[in-house]
């Protein structure tokens, strides 16, 4: 082993630790758990092979319910957080005054735990005592109940996860706003470019690799969400909101049966890998053409 | 006692071959010029030098020890990047001492050693300055500085006048002259430009490809180029190449293309009988065609018409068409008045003649 | 890298596009709408945090208002542990991560070849597996190696998510720096080590100063690790607060108030560091 590579593997070698310990054995014992028997009649934990796989994979719920969402979800969120993220970095990305106070105001979600905003977001929609109702009925419409019905389950939850993202793809887009060339846009303003035409042929493709970047990491994470979903409706009423972590989760605490837990885990993350395996194929083509 | 000798060098990167067999032997103090076009391999030779870049086979040994699994910072060189490379974080001051607090040389050294290279570079004002703070030519001088304060056994440079513009270069180019004089250390100099490596080098090395062309002074590649490569790519403005084919007449040699023919005495140019019957490319400088009819028999004579002129203030380049080609001449009076399709007579020495087939001058 | 914030700011917004008359206008508006947006559920929060017991269920409508709540809060001791706990598992967290991600960062950057190759695969696709998979298994290691409910327990398990993340976001920062620099370094008398330690990592500052920032806050907001992963030994905060309303029935006022103590740290934070965050987040 020569010197150089000695000096590559020195540098990984304490965060291989750490990933190998607390991420690769707990993950790989979660999975040799989903090819056991667990449930309480068999204490010895026969090997059952692929059964919890077949089963995850026949059940209805999971199939025309949990995937659906799950997919759902994550493209729903990752849309709405990235235009809304990209109009308000542009925004910001202009000289205004107050505009310290905006970008203070738009970080908020930032600092505020994720739990804590579901649980006061769950407050706020809730049927009797919450603000949006009141406000409703303050217009005079009709009060909903919000958490009672599956689509505007759904919709609190993506509102929720919106809400907490958006700064996060604000504050990297105008990042990359910031380190973009003067040179393409002063071209343009020679050129008579249109504002609509300059963000459309110039801002755009400029700001692609980073939009790619942001959209990849951001979809691997909603693909995973769980803890916003839990908090909030706990994949109700009757299921409907369940996302694949939910579906893992009750499977594994609720009907205590941890082995069909860990393989619905595992179908999930053998999904995402392969999804986001291909979206990084189509990162590294955009930014191979946008450069 | 810093020679450099470079035997069997090769680089291999995955299936990119960069360089193959170079052998090269750099006396000690010598300035030594590597030249060729884009992607020829002369960075990968200066960073095999330097340490930075594992050599494939061969051995490199820099003051007699071979210094193949040596670390950069233990060869003892200095080298100066195309971009500077200059520590952004640190001030002027600090990016000249670095090399020598690694070394740890004692501080009131460091600050002799970094007071004397600043007065031969005159950035005295500068020292306490960021990089980000200095204009392009001051940035270069910083990073030559970095090089002299350390009085290593080699300095390196890889193209690092291409940055600047053509006045500063200039400029520059005689700085490191004079530099040269002041610090007489061995030194071996990337380019690809030609002009540079004419004035700056004892000796150039012409690469192509990854392979080495040609090894020499600078008039030797001027004076006898190895090849068509080498021949087009010193002298500026380049050489002409004229495809002609070979025939025997009596005491002379023909030769013709289509619209110009010319005889040669056999007995002056022998090496041109194995070729009777062939084509073969006729070099000549742009320098040395003269307007005018042939005053001797030793010169030969072209006529064309002109098709674009160039002025310069102190000559006159000029286009000619010849056969199905065009031949350029340099030195022409400024004050002619050459419009476009003035027929013209010019002479050329047949000492100044290059010949060349495929592979080298005949 | 040039200094972005001397830059003068490029009107490249759509708002123009949109409403090239009324520009001022729409752009206050729009601008007025992000932040009640933004705003909204933290002013409810705080609003909350101010009201009575039962005032919660008339918060909108009510006029009482009290810091009865914060005093109580503050006089619990667990309370104050969990702020103490949170505080230096955050910091720890950030400090440690960076350490660990910025040496494998840089490895990606400057190395091709199979080892990296390898590297970059296993935290690509072990970023990709959901938490379920993994917290009830690491729920066991970490009693097996008896640091359940302790700081190792669960500072290791937050480096280990941030390895995948930050390792790729700091080999962007490395990408955006020339090697050449370290080249020179190496010549000039500095080993590997020498290079990356005082020539790459100075010139990575800005990028780190984002990332700790972002990763302090995301430390120190995290939920699902500090639930499974510590107990009574070591409170940590959001815990707490989540806990006053699951087991002690639903005490708004206490949660609201914890969680308003808790934006504090949060809100300091992220107003002195908003400038670098910004800077330094290039991928
Ligand atoms: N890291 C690398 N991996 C693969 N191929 C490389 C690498 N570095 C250089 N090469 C190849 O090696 C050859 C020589 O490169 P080198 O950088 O030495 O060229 P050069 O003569 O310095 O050119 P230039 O004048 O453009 O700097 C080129 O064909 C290049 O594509
Ligand atoms: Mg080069």
């Amino acid at each position: 082993m020569n010197e150089k590579t000695r000096f590559m593997l020195a540098l990984i070698t304490p965060a291989a630790l750490v990933l190998i310990l607390f991420q690769v054995v707990p993950i790989l014992t979660g999975a040799d758990a989903s090819f056991r028997n667990w449930t309480l009649h068999d204490p010895k934990r026969t090997w059952v092979g692929f059964a919890n796989y077949l089963h995850v994979l026949r059940d209805a719920e999971f199939r025309d319910i949990v995937l659906p969402n799950t997919f759902g979800f994550m493209i729903a969120t990752v849309a709405c957080s990235l235009v809304l993220g990209l109009a308000i970095a542009l925004m910001l990305n202009n000289r205004f005054p107050g505009r310290w106070l905006v970008q203070s105001f738009v970080l908020l979600p930032l600092m505020v735990a994720p739990v804590i905003a579901a649980i006061m977001i769950r407050w706020m929609f809730n049927d009797q005592f919450g603000v949006v109702n009141a406000a409703l009925e303050g217009l005079g419409l009709a009060p909903i109940s919000w958490l009672t019905q599956r689509w505007t389950t759904f919709a609190v939850i993506l509102l929720t996860d919106v809400w907490l993202w958006t700064p996060w793809f604000a504050l990297i887009l105008l990042a990359g706003l910031q380190s973009l060339p003067p040179e393409p846009f002063e071209a343009a303003r020679i050129d008579a470019a249109s504002a609509w035409r300059t963000f459309r042929y110039i801002t755009l493709p400029m700001l692609r690799p980073v939009m790619v970047v942001c959209i990849v990491i951001r979809a691997i994470d909603a693909f995973r969400t769980f803890d916003i979903v839990w908090t909030i409706s706990g994949g109700g009423p009757a299921r409907a909101t369940e996302l694949f972590s939910i579906y893992a989760y009750v499977e594994a605490f609720q009907f205590l049966n941890l082995a069909r837990g860990s393989a619905a885990a595992v179908i999930g993350a053998i999904v995402i890998v392969v999804f986001a395996l291909l979206l990084y194929r189509v990162l590294n083509r955009f930014v191979e053409v946008s450069k | 006692m810093a020679d450099i000798v470079l035997s069997n060098v090769h680089k291999v990167y995955g299936h990119v071959v960069a360089v193959t067999d170079i052998n090269l032997a750099i006396k000690d103090r010598e300035f030594v010029v590597l030249v060729g076009p884009s992607g020829c391999g002369k960075s990968t030779t200066l960073r095999m030098i330097a340490g930075l870049e594992e050599i494939s086979a061969g051995t490199i040994a820099i003051g007699g020890r071979v210094v193949n699994h040596l670390q950069p910072k233990d060869r003892d060189i200095a080298m100066v990047f195309q971009n500077y490379a200059l520590y952004r974080h640190m001030s002027v001051r600090d990016n000249l001492a670095f090399g020598l607090r690694n070394r740890r040389v004692p501080a009131d050294e460091i600050a002799a050693a970094v007071s004397r290279a600043a007065r031969i570079l005159s950035i005295e004002p500068l020292l306490d300055r960021r990089p980000h703070q200095l204009s392009g030519g001051q940035q270069q001088r910083v990073a030559l500085g970095r090089c002299i304060v350390r009085n290593p056994k080699v300095f390196l440079f890889d193209e690092p006048l291409s940055n600047l513009d053509a006045q500063l270069r200039a400029q520059m180019r005689l700085e490191l002259k004079e530099l040269r004089l002041r610090v007489p250390t061995t030194s071996i100099f990337v380019t690809h430009d030609q002009t540079e490596a004419m004035t700056l080098g004892d000796r150039i090395v012409v690469m192509k490809d990854g392979v080495v062309q040609q090894v020499g002074t600078p008039l030797e590649l001027y004076r006898k180029p190895a090849n068509r490569f080498v021949a087009s790519f010193i002298g500026s403005p380049s050489m002409n190449f004229i495809t002609l084919r070979v025939s025997a007449d009596g005491e002379h040699f023909a030769l013709a293309c289509h619209g110009w023919q010319f005889r040669l005495p056999a007995r002056r140019f022998p090496h041109l009988g194995s070729h009777v019957g062939r084509s073969i490319s006729v070099g000549v400088r742009p320098q040395h065609v003269r307007l005018g009819a042939p005053v001797n028999d030793d010169q030969i004579a072209l006529n064309g018409a002109v098709t674009v002129t160039e002025q310069l203030g102190d000559e006159q380049l000029l286009a000619v068409r010849l056969g199905d080609g065009e031949i350029r001449i340099a030195g022409a009076d400024p004050d002619l008045s050459l419009p476009t399709g003035t027929q013209i007579e010019a002479a050329i020495a047949t000492d100044h003649l290059h010949f060349f087939d495929e592979l080298e001058q005949i | 890298m040039t200094d972005i914030a001397a830059a003068p700011a490029r009107s490249v917004g759509f708002f123009f596009a949109l409403a090239p008359r009324g520009k001022a206008v729409f752009f206050a508006l729009a601008a007025t709408a992000v932040c009640l947006l933004f705003a909204f559920p933290v002013f409810w929060l705080i609003l909350t945090s101010l009201r009575t017991g039962t005032g919660v269920y008339y918060v909108h409508r009510g006029t009482e208002f009290t810091t009865d709540n914060f005093h109580e809060v503050l006089s619990q001791e667990i309370v104050l542990r969990a702020l103490f706990n949170s505080f230096m598992i955050s910091t720890l967290a950030t400090v440690l991560s960076l350490g660990v991600t910025a040496t494998s960062g840089y490895m990606l950057s400057r190395f091709k070849g199979p080892i990296p190759n390898a590297w970059f695969s296993l935290i690509y696709i072990f970023r990709c597996v959901p938490y379920v998979a993994w917290v009830l298994p690491l729920y066991f290691v970490t009693q097996k190696l008896h640091i359940f409910d302790s700081y190792w327990g669960l500072l290791l398990p937050h480096i280990a998510v941030h390895i995948c993340f930050f390792s790729w976001i700091m080999k962007g920062f490395f990408d955006g720096i020339d090697p050449s620099m370290e080249y020179a370094a190496m010549i000039d008398g500095c080993s590997r080590w020498g290079a990356f330690w005082r020539v790459a990592m100075p010139a990575a500052v800005p990028g780190l100063t984002a990332l700790a920032i972002l990763c302090w806050l995301y430390t120190w907001n995290e939920f699902l690790f500090a639930l499974i992963l510590t107990a009574h030994e070591t409170p940590i905060l959001t815990v707490v607060m989540a806990q006053f309303v699951h087991e002690l029935g639903m005490e708004w006022h206490l949660m609201s108030a914890t969680a308003v103590i808790a934006l504090v740290p949060a809100l300091i934070v992220t107003l002195f560091g908003q400038r670098y965050v910004i800077r330094g987040l290039r991928i």
